[in-house]
């Protein structure tokens, strides 16, 4: 078992959009890392690009098909269990979830209900996590804020920052 | 390819991290303390480069016994004004932006991506409150240059 890696998408988006997916997992998995991103998330990698990228095909063929191809990345690595999809257990967490969707809609003055799956999910995959291995979990994220909301747990959890790709 | 010339030329713009390239080519298989040592930038600065300049592919890194070897790949980059026009002119979602939402658009941009550096909203809520999705959110960013790494 290794160490646990929590990727958020907007690391993977760039690295699969500059080309460096791949030599990015295979570093982590040499370093000992077991990447991993909720379930939430891989909507977000996959089908909203995809849909996207269909949207714009007829103005802009060349960027569609960058963007597919970069989709095609993120799959690939999934696929290949470079990447390993993990399902947040709702019911064990429900009360920490609503916990953190409070947090998060407070930062955005928007209602409980407004606050999309992938911010919650990710910060209570760590925790779920945490509370499985009993280990230091590892978390990589370009969002300054999701880090903020994370650190109000970190009396409950044990977890670092891995910055940078 | 484009944004792979794009991040050659960011890293090797950078006359510091030019010169942790230069030193890498010559010196081969050296760790983050040599580096720093030989060429007297700090330890987190040399980390710092390092990283950015593996996420760029253009230095390799292998892990021997308990210290960690950085070697430069062998990249080329060819610049001609047809390739830059492909690396900068071509399109982007910064445009099929642009072409949606106008300069109104650009400016409620930069307005999110200011709270988003600030830590007042997390990327998700910025690309709801934009309208987009999250992947043309941070695409968005990348683009513009507003991440770093």
């Amino acid at each position: 078992m290794g160490k646990k890696l929590v990727v958020d998408s907007s690391v993977l988006i760039i690295l699969s959009r500059r080309g460096a997916l791949e030599a990015y997992l295979t570093r982590r998995k040499g370093e000992g890392y077991e990447v991993l991103v909720p379930r939430a998330i891989v909507r977000e990698l996959l089908v909203e690009p995809k849909r996207y990228a269909e949207g714009i095909k007829v103005k802009y063929p060349e960027l569609a098909s960058k963007i597919m191809q970069s989709v095609g990345r993120v799959n690939g690595a999934i696929q290949q269990g470079l990447i390993g999809v993990e399902t947040v257990n709702y019911r064990e967490y429900s009360k920490i979830m609503d916990n953190v969707r409070k947090r998060l809609s407070r930062l955005d003055a928007k209602p409980e209900h407004a606050v999309k799956k992938g911010d919650p999910e990710l910060i209570i995959l760590v925790i779920q996590l945490y509370d499985k291995f009993k280990e230091k979990i590892f978390v990589s994220t370009k969002d300054k804020s999701l880090i903020k909301i994370l650190k109000l747990f970190s009396r409950r959890v044990e977890y670092g920052i891995l910055n940078g790709p | 390819m484009a944004e792979r010339t794009i991040s050659i030329l960011r890293a090797v713009g950078n006359p510091n991290k030019a010169r942790v390239i230069a030193h890498l080519a010559k010196h081969k298989g050296e760790t983050a303390e040599d580096l720093s040592k030989h060429l007297g930038y700090p330890l987190p600065t040399v980390y710092k480069y390092l990283r950015e300049l593996e996420a760029a592919r253009i230095v390799e890194s292998e892990v021997k016994g308990n210290v960690r070897l950085y070697h430069v790949s062998d990249f080329k980059l060819v610049i001609s004004p047809e390739r830059l026009m492909r690396a900068f002119e071509g399109q982007s979602i910064l445009d099929v932006y642009k072409s949606k939402y106008g300069d109104e658009g650009m400016k409620r941009l930069s307005e999110l991506m200011a709270k988003v550096d600030d830590g007042k909203m997390t990327f998700r809520q910025a690309a709801s409150t934009l309208g987009t999705t999250y992947y043309e959110f941070v695409s968005l960013l990348n683009e513009i240059g507003a991440i770093d790494g």
